[in-house]
């Protein structure tokens, strides 16, 4: 416990820090009643941060830069091509779209990372631009509006989808694959030898992050509350900066979903703090940096801490 | 070893042949696609690519990635403009620029390196940092131009004595060859190989990882703000995000041309061929008449096909 603890120590200071500075700043936005509406606000930005954490756990160059395209294709095809387009409103048919268009590009990408053996960041890239060019096709301007439901998810029902995500993570962590995928993380050659089907997990860590991005996608249609094609591919690396803040290493292996969210909350707040400020976005920007190299200094510092005395 | 270097060079001939056959596709398909005009537009602007993938090419030998170059390729730009529009000499202009830039890259090189941090995340965060406290100092909107030397050595209708090509194109065959010597005859090129082939034998045999990475970052900051400055005479004023379509096709431009992330393997030459095919794609496909969304989704499709026919990695089952 105090190992989890530990590797999430920086963000949660930060996170307790950032949220006592914005309690005091602006204690409407933070009232209780307004909590689900802040949590629709940070959710698109948690659910891509989530979305990029498995593919990095996973080890050996794993990375998926096509999560913010991911996003934008899921909220293009959702609202322009079902919604407005088939007339199809439920979000028993919605939702499942999404999760699918996300689950197949995730299946793509391990695909050409895991099969064809493309270096992970090259082979997303691929996916980043194509992605990112049928989005435009398909929604050459924002359309909307999204379905009522969706919009209320950015709302009271915000805790719906990142509660469901939890949880079906905690279920996940209670499985072998969990615990394979942690092992080829951090060593994928005595996983290997240890009879783990190390291309296997590696795949389905690929699938798993282009569920979690198609839900991220819906995430972010239900805040902006339509269809945006230029707004998705923005998330990437901001994502993978709140992976890193959460003390999930890019090496593999170690970290987990809780740290990213950290992570993500982290940066949300910061952002929320500094628009509460009227700060200009260009110090915004500044700030987004120095807080993610600080985190990472911090967290290698603490790591070759611990390796020097061993608890 | 002899091995190894036969497989790479068949990688770097086939993509140059790649790139060949991409032109004569060109050439059949679009009217005046090889006219000297056009061969030398290409030659331009494939140049400005491979000076800002020097440094990425440098980077993923070591077994690193730089993620900074956009951000620094803005700042140059930017930093360069303005210095040069408030009446500074650009001698003076370019020792400011490229001082700084040398410790920007110092500085994401140590940080990854020293405290075993992943070099993307370091070159993100630092480059976020730099591209912000550029913002502030400009308040978003830089002013300045770049002095006619610069547009001229790197404009397309430029002639280099009697070549018809700007001064740019001979400057960077010179480049290459330099860069060539530096990687196989200089003990700097023999460590970086080793360290990207082996970090963890490469100290018994003198190298240090430390300064190796620290040096190799600067390098590689120092040819984003070249490219940065470069491009302010290309397109003739100042603009920040003038670097952000080079974040990515750098990276492309060195693994399709050969090299590994995992490091130890690539060449400039390599380089030099992934970024003449990146270049070829990109003309072709805007001949054709793509929209910009459908050039940019064959792009992809495109680096996807190359890189999966002859980019691809051993089964990690044979490091066993």
């Amino acid at each position: 416990m105090t190992r989890i603890l530990g590797r999430n120590g920086f963000a949660l200071a930060i996170l307790a820090v950032l949220l006592a500075a914005n309690l005091m700043m602006n204690p409407a936005r933070f009232h209780p009643a307004a909590w689900g509406t802040l949590l629709g606000m940070a959710a698109p930005l948690i659910g891509a941060a989530l979305a990029s954490t498995p593919v990095i756990l996973a080890g050996r160059g794993g990375i998926d830069i096509s999560v913010g395209p991911v996003m934008g294709l899921v909220g293009a095809v959702v609202i322009k091509l079902l919604f407005l387009g088939a007339g199809i409103s439920s979000p028993f048919l919605l939702w499942p779209a999404a999760l699918a268009i996300g689950a197949a590009i995730g299946a793509f990408n391990g695909f050409m990372a895991v099969v064809v053996r493309v270096q992970p960041i090259v082979a997303t890239l691929g996916t980043y631009l194509i992605l990112g060019g049928v989005t435009l096709t398909i929604l050459p301007a924002p359309v909307g509006p999204a379905p009522d439901w969706l919009k209320a998810m950015a709302g009271g029902w915000s805790f719906l989808p990142l509660g469901l995500i939890a949880l079906s993570w905690c279920a996940l962590t209670r499985l072998p694959f969990h615990g394979q995928l942690m092992a080829v993380g951090s060593d994928d050659r005595a996983a290997y030898t240890a009879g783990v089907n190390v291309s296997l997990v590696r795949f389905l860590a690929y699938v798993l992050t282009g569920l979690l991005a198609g839900a991220a996608g819906m995430m972010l249609t239900a805040l902006i509350g339509s269809a945006d094609p230029k707004v998705g591919a923005n998330y990437t690396l901001i994502a993978i900066a709140a992976v890193a803040l959460g003390g999930v290493s890019l090496a593999g292996g170690r970290g987990g979903l809780l740290g990213a969210a950290i992570g993500a909350i982290d940066i949300f707040l910061l952002q929320s703090l500094l628009t509460t400020l009227n700060v200009s976005t260009y110090v915004l920007q500044v700030a987004y940096g120095a807080i993610l190299v600080t985190a990472v200094v911090l967290i290698a510092l603490q790591d070759r801490h611990a390796e020097r005395s061993p608890a | 070893m002899t091995l190894r270097r036969d497989a790479m060079s068949i990688r770097i001939l086939g993509a140059f042949g790649v790139a060949l056959a991409l032109h004569a596709i060109g050439t059949a398909l679009i009217p005046g696609y090889s006219a000297p005009f056009a061969i030398r537009a290409m030659l331009v602007i494939a140049a400005l690519l491979a000076v800002a993938s020097v440094g990425q090419t440098l980077v993923v030998i070591l077994g690193g990635i730089d993620l900074s170059i956009p951000f620094v390729i803005g700042f140059a730009n930017v930093v360069a403009a303005q210095l040069y529009g408030q009446g500074w000499h650009f001698a003076l202009v370019c020792v400011v620029v490229f001082g700084l830039a040398g410790l920007i890259g110092a500085l994401n090189g140590a940080l990854s390196r020293g405290l075993n941090i992943h070099p993307l995340i370091v070159t993100l965060g630092v480059g976020m940092i730099v591209q912000g406290l550029v913002l502030i100092w400009t308040k978003g909107f830089p002013s300045g131009s770049a002095p006619k030397a610069v547009s001229a050595f790197v404009s397309i209708g430029g002639h280099f004595g009697p070549l018809p090509v700007p001064a740019l194109i001979p400057a960077l065959v010179v480049l290459t060859l330099l860069i060539l010597l530096v990687l196989e005859r200089t003990p700097y090129g023999r460590q970086l190989y080793a360290l990207g082939a082996n970090p963890g034998a490469a100290p018994y045999a003198l190298i240090r990882p430390l300064r190796i990475w620290t040096v190799t970052f600067a390098i590689s900051a120092l040819f984003a703000a070249l490219a940065g400055v470069l491009l302010l005479g290309f397109t003739g004023s100042a603009y920040g995000d003038v670097g952000q379509p080079y974040l990515f096709q750098t990276i492309a431009a060195v693994v399709v041309g050969g090299a590994a992330l995992v490091g130890g393997r690539g060449s400039f030459v390599g380089t030099l061929a992934g970024v003449l095919v990146l270049t070829e794609i990109n003309t072709l496909l805007i001949g054709l008449n793509f929209a910009p969304a459908s050039v940019q989704a064959a792009f992809g499709a495109i680096i996807l096909l190359l890189v999966s026919l002859y980019g691809r990695e051993r089964h990690f089952r044979t490091t066993v």
